[in-house]
């Protein structure tokens, strides 16, 4: 789904390797067709989160970012939260966000430069 | 056999003699109409040491202790024999060195063919071992009945009950005639015998020579109640199984116990970890005191939905009010803050001391990207221009304040 100069994707329900690698291709075209600038992965769907999801969704940033544009990982839940910590998944360079719009903001901020914003992962 | 013993009193020199000198279980004993001893055998003097030629025309009454012959038991038993044609009686007997048995006796009177008494068979049996294992017997089952705070119930292999105490009846409210014959399976939930656990607790305990558990039981009025339950398996000496024996506590009253102190202690948790919300958009977890790990998951917890509800963009742990940081309290810190980043959400450590700052360094814990502050103030200062920075149109001037 396209919102502004970004690409919404929302995870939901089982991701099992056929889904994953369909909305690897859907994501990847849809940013090379539209010329997004950004890619906002909301995962607020999402009650459970194990290692296979967290490297799908390591991925899926990477793949964003060789096409030139910014990622952001929307909408993690507070349990998601605690399991990722506990797999020692950290995303440290990963812009997330509570909420879609926020993410916007966010992606906005990086796009105008790290002159004029702060992104949060910034070392002090 | 009273009218065998009649043969061999009638005919000493037949091979019956032969026989009843076989039986060692039993001293039969002939009488005449005037109660003295005429015929003996083998079995009766070793009941009774006498030997025939000694106790011969002796009163029946020598075998009896010295009050019960004073107060005409002998005459009663034989009159009593003489009546009924047959007496049974049990009582103790007095052998010939003085000491007593506990013996099984019975009196047959012999008529003649006038249908007239002309002498008794008197037979006893030493019943003392079995006396005694009566007596423990029942000594054992009093004591198991006057247990009443504990169920303890015999069941056999089949399943069925065979004993029931007072502990049982007060717990389950089922009298002895109720339960003993039924099926152990009535005190089970529904859920529970249909999940065949009271199979599994009988194979289990049958394997194992005891088995030990928790669960819920049924009452007669249909309640259930929350029992610690010992099952123990009975053998006989040939290792046989022959049922089993349950001995059951009511735990409810204590499980409700373990629950209020379990509330209690998560009220007071949720109390040691204030999550505040200082202005639109930040959080302050003041820490107090010592951070265990039960402490730092449920505050970890605890911050983290109050970042999704008040949507959070900043997040301010204070720790002026810890005492000490040690390595664990800093791996608790540092998942909550990397948990919160998950969401989106900026960390600033605040309330830093001299002495905090030397011990984290020294102790090579590395805090990464985390901003800190010493006072709360500065800290909320650059919280509110990050706020500012991320959510603003502006150009995040004085974030760096």
């Amino acid at each position: 789904m396209r919102m502004g100069p970004d690409l919404l994707v929302t995870l939901q329900g089982d991701l099992d390797d056929l889904t994953v690698e369909s909305i690897e291709r859907q994501v990847t075209s849809e940013i090379a067709r539209t010329g997004a600038h950004g890619a906002l992965i909301d995962v607020s769907s999402l009650d459970v989160v194990d290692s296979f999801v967290a490297r799908v969704l390591a991925r899926l940033v990477r793949m964003v970012r060789l096409l030139g544009a910014d990622a952001a990982i929307v909408g993690i839940r507070p349990a998601v939260a605690i399991t990722l910590v506990e797999l020692g998944v950290s995303m440290a360079d990963v812009t997330t966000a509570l909420n879609a719009e926020q993410g916007m903001t966010r992606l906005r901020r990086l796009r105008a430069g790290t002159s004029a914003g702060i992104r949060h992962d910034d070392p002090q | 056999m009273a009218d065998d013993a009649v043969a061999v009193v009638e005919d000493p020199d037949s091979r019956y003699r032969q026989i009843m000198d076989a039986i060692t279980d039993y001293a039969v004993i002939g009488l005449d109409a005037a109660s003295a001893v005429r015929s003996w055998h083998a079995g009766a003097e070793q009941l009774t040491q006498y030997p025939a030629e000694e106790i011969t025309g002796r009163s029946v009454a020598v075998f009896y202790p010295a009050e019960d012959a004073a107060r005409g038991l002998p005459e009663t038993d034989l009159r009593a024999g003489a009546a009924a044609g047959r007496h049974e009686t049990t009582g103790w007997l007095v052998r010939r060195d003085g000491t007593q048995f506990w013996a099984s006796v019975v009196f047959t009177a012999v008529r003649d063919r006038a249908g007239k008494v002309n002498g008794y068979v008197m037979t006893a049996r030493d019943l003392t071992r079995w006396r005694e294992q009566e007596l423990t017997l029942r000594s054992v089952e009093q004591m198991v009945d006057s247990i009443a705070d504990f169920e303890v119930f015999r069941f056999g292999p089949d399943g069925r009950v065979r004993s029931w105490n007072q502990g049982a009846q007060r717990l389950t409210g089922y009298t002895p005639d109720e339960v003993i014959g039924q099926h152990v399976s009535m005190f089970y939930t529904e859920e529970d015998v249909r999940a065949g656990l009271l199979e599994r607790e009988m194979t289990a305990a049958a394997r194992d020579g005891s088995l030990e558990g928790e669960g819920w039981r049924l009452r007669k009025d249909g309640t259930r109640f929350w029992a610690n339950v010992v099952l123990s398996p009975i053998r006989d000496d040939q290792g046989e199984l022959t049922g089993y024996v349950k001995v059951a506590r009511d735990l409810t009253e204590r499980r409700e116990q373990d629950r209020l102190v379990r509330q209690q202690r998560d009220e007071i948790l949720e109390l040691s970890t204030p999550v505040i919300q200082v202005w639109d958009r930040v959080l302050i977890l003041p820490l107090i005191g010592t951070l265990d790990s039960g402490r730092a998951a449920r505050l970890t917890e605890s911050l983290l939905h109050r970042i999704a509800a008040d949507q959070a963009e900043v997040v301010i742990l204070d720790i002026s009010g810890v005492p000490s940081i040690d390595t664990g309290v800093a791996q608790h810190l540092l998942e909550t803050v990397a948990a919160a980043r998950l969401m989106g959400t900026v960390s600033i450590l605040s309330g830093v001391r001299p002495d905090t700052a030397q011990s984290i360094v020294h102790l090579g814990i590395e805090l990464g990207s985390l901003r800190s502050r010493t006072s709360l103030k500065d800290a909320l200062q650059l919280a509110l221009g990050l706020v500012e920075a991320r959510s603003g149109a502006g150009n995040g001037a004085g974030a760096r304040a």
